[in-house]
């Protein structure tokens, strides 16, 4: 089943095209991989889909993006109520300056969510989640800062777990951390990818290999080449892509 | 691979002109630390002897050459309150508009550049305006009112621009962090950007207390009394203020020499008020910093 | 990057090459062995054997190295997959070249009956398999898929060639009882022979399988 859908997007800031008509789909529960040099579109693209370019200044869409067959750019769409729905981890750890408690209920306070109760379990589900619940349950009044970089990540995905959205955004989650906190990020990735569909960022091809079960292929705003992660690593259909993940990139 | 030609001696020569320019910048360091113990001192010594829990606790007397200074260490303190209650509201919402709303077109921009000039224009200018707005177009009089008005005007340049700047700091990353959960925008200042600017905005805050306690031009025609001994009851009543009072007894008082001593007194008590204010102001930053780690 | 991994992956394809020529040499030898019942050459393949082994070691550990050091992936992953699989089945061909030279030192004919050789094409069967090696080996430094399938229609006819030395050398067995060791042994050449076709189908397809994304890029797929 697909879950989303991009039908020839267009993408500009101001004068400047970011993104050429770009059509995928991707499918519900699957783990998607953006792959591209800097500057490709990449994260433009991953950003349309919980409409965070819309704080951009002079940002300019056509085309259309669904999820669950539902235009998220069509009139009358709450912002606020599809990011429940779309949750995004960033490249660098961005705990708010409360406890670790806090930080995970935020998303649920925000939305509305009152009972007490509720948010203390859904909170304990979700570090259990992120596997961080055996490393903080003794301090959850502790600042979040007070966390390793890895450890202050995978709250953020926690955090954006908490909200039970269907598809998780992560843009490059694992740039910023060392090799270990890295495995465990990819680690994560594969559990959970029977609760939500993840797309995922990453400038490490051997992370996007090993977490993706598909992989799309950027360079200069269009998307090159779009196959299973099998294919795309072991015989990519185009030259560009095949000079870009063996790094013969002109 | 060449090397180049390095002079001889080059080395030793560039070690000695360093050690040279940090001497000289170490001794005028010195100096002004020096110049700034000379004026403590100095009033420390001349004021110190009149320090007494009377000199705090009553009224002038006897044509101001004898008593205390109480009702201007009163009025400066309530100055100080009606000021802030001024100023703190408006200059935090508008340092937020700023930063956080207005898209970064020429609006904002104008609207920096005004609160830039408005920190520049002289003391003695708002004085007048506050004179001119609401003692007389208003019709407050010289009254508590009208001079905290005016103070506030004068700290709310300051208010605003330690906002923004403390706002600034605080990395986009965590504004979207809060927006992808699904908060608004109202939502994530609230509770994500304001607690975070916190520290930094309160102490901004307590340093425009502190210029205000020290202004004397603004409160001149707007609210100071030259001699008022009993404590204001009301916004309308007129009040004193220490560095008013400093002024007044050290150029038009009655008899010169029995006052002396007083006027150094009234300033060591308060550049005692500016030191503790900025104190606190250390104290509250760190105490919130350190709720924030 | 790019520099010292095409460094690196021409080296290696270098060693394969340089392999292949000593293990062509080593068949060429044993049907010069063979056809003059020379066993002086025989000796000198059955010394040689051991340089084909080391040297498939040698490529073994480079291509571990390389895997191990530079993760590859696409095309460079198959290349020197196909490299790995080709330095094996190499090593096998060299095996049959010795085999062959051992059955010349052992035997103790003293002359081999000119009208079987004749009968048994002896001298057809080496020239296929000499040629299918030697094209191979220009296929793979010019990376060319086409050359390297143009071999593998060769194979039949050593399919052939085997199958009737079997009843021919059966016959003669028959005829001359005397000269049973020698039939047999002379049926382990053929089918030694027989088995180096084999192989030398499967590096015509790893050839094939390395380059196959270049294929692609030829045929228009390159709109990228």
């Amino acid at each position: 089943m697909e879950k989303i859908e991009a039908k020839d997007v267009n993408f500009y800031y101001g004068d400047f095209q970011a993104l050429k008509h770009i059509s995928m789909s991707i499918p519900q529960n699957k783990v998607v991989a953006f792959i591209g040099p800097s500057g490709c579109g990449k994260s433009t693209f991953l950003r349309l889909f919980n409409r965070m370019n819309d704080l951009v200044p002079g940002a300019r869409l056509d085309g259309e993006i669904l999820i669950d067959s539902r235009n998220i750019y069509a009139p009358g769409i709450q912002v606020d109520e599809l990011r429940k729905e779309v949750g995004m981890v960033f490249q660098r750890p961005n705990p708010f300056p409360k406890s670790i408690f806090e930080n995970v209920a935020y998303g649920l306070k925000v939305n509305g969510v009152r009972d007490k109760e509720f948010i203390a379990h859904r909170v304990e589900e979700a570090l259990k989640g992120a596997a961080l619940w055996n490393e903080v349950k003794d301090k959850l009044n502790a600042s979040a800062f007070a966390l390793s970089g890895g450890q202050q990540q995978r709250l953020c995905i926690a955090r954006a777990m908490a909200v039970s959205p269907s598809v998780l955004l992560m843009d490059e989650p694992a740039s910023a951390l060392d090799p270990i906190s890295t495995a465990k990020i990819e680690e994560l990735i594969c559990e959970m990818r029977d609760q939500v569909t993840i797309v995922i960022v990453t400038h490490n091809m051997q992370q996007a290999s090993r977490v993706s079960d598909k992989t799309a292929f950027f360079y200069m705003g269009e998307m090159v080449e779009y196959d299973d992660t099998k294919v795309i690593f072991t015989n990519p259909h185009k030259e560009a892509t095949q000079n870009y993940i063996t790094g013969r990139f002109g | 691979m060449n090397i180049p030609p390095y002079p001889a001696g080059h080395s030793a020569r560039k070690r000695r002109s360093q050690t040279i320019a940090f001497i000289v910048f170490r001794v005028l360091s010195l100096l002004i630390v020096l110049v700034l113990f000379a004026i403590l001192g100095f009033i420390i010594y001349k004021g110190a002897g009149v320090i007494s829990w009377d000199f705090l606790t009553k009224a002038p007397e006897d044509g101001m050459t004898s008593g205390g200074i109480f009702p201007a260490i009163v009025g400066t303190l309530l100055l100080m309150l009606g000021s802030a209650i001024v100023a703190f509201p408006v200059g935090i919402m508008s340092g937020i508009y700023m930063n956080e709303y207005a898209s970064r077109g020429w609006v904002v921009k104008f609207i920096r550049l005004m609160t830039n000039n408005l920190s520049g224009v002289p003391s003695i200018v708002f004085g007048l305006f506050g004179m001119a707005l609401f003692v007389k177009y208003l019709g407050f009089g010289d009254s508590i009112l009208a001079g905290s008005l005016t103070l506030g005007l004068l700290s709310l340049p300051l208010v605003i621009r330690t906002t923004e700047e403390a706002l600034k700091d605080i990395p986009d990353g965590i504004r979207e962090g809060s927006l992808a959960l699904g908060a608004t925008k109202l939502q994530t200042i609230w509770k994500v950007v304001l607690p975070m600017g916190m520290p930094r905005i309160i102490t901004g805050l307590i340093l425009s207390l502190g210029r205000v306690s020290g202004e004397t031009a603004p409160i001149l025609f707007t609210c100071a009394a030259y001699f008022f001994p009993q404590l204001p009851s009301s916004v309308f009543d007129q009040c004193m203020a220490l560095p008013y009072h400093l002024y007044v007894i050290s150029t038009s008082g009655t008899d010169i020499e029995a006052q002396q001593p007083i006027a150094y007194g009234t300033a060591l008590v308060l550049i005692v008020i500016v030191l503790i204010i900025n104190l606190a102001a250390g104290f509250l930053r760190k105490h919130f910093e350190k709720r924030l780690r | 990057m790019v520099k010292f991994v095409e460094t690196e992956l021409n080296e290696l394809k270098r060693e394969v090459d340089q392999m292949w020529s000593l293990v062509n040499s080593q068949m060429e030898q044993a049907r010069d062995a063979v056809i003059n019942l020379d066993k002086n050459v025989a000796q000198q393949i059955i010394v040689r054997e051991r340089r084909v082994d080391a040297f498939e070691l040698k490529i073994d550990s480079d291509v571990e190295d390389f895997i191990a050091l530079f993760t590859p992936v696409a095309v460079d992953l198959r290349f020197v997959l196909a490299m790995l699989k080709i330095n094996s089945d190499l090593e096998r061909i060299g095996d049959y070249a010795h085999g062959i030279a051992r059955f010349v030192n052992d035997t103790g004919a003293a002359t081999f009956d000119a009208g079987l050789m004749e009968e048994l094409r002896v001298k057809d069967m080496f020239s296929i398999v000499l040629d299918m090696l030697a094209e191979l080996q220009e296929a793979l430094r010019d990376e060319d898929p086409v050359k390297a399938t143009s071999v593998l229609s060769k194979d039949d006819q050593l399919d052939q060639i085997n199958k009737s030395s079997a009843s021919i050398l059966s016959r003669y067995a028959k005829e001359n009882p005397d000269a049973i060791p020698f039939c047999l042994g002379f049926a382990g050449v053929f089918r030694k022979l027989e088995r180096t076709g084999d192989h030398l189908t499967n590096i015509a397809e790893e050839i094939v399988f390395y380059i196959d994304a270049k294929v692609l890029k030829h045929t228009g797929l390159k709109d990228a």
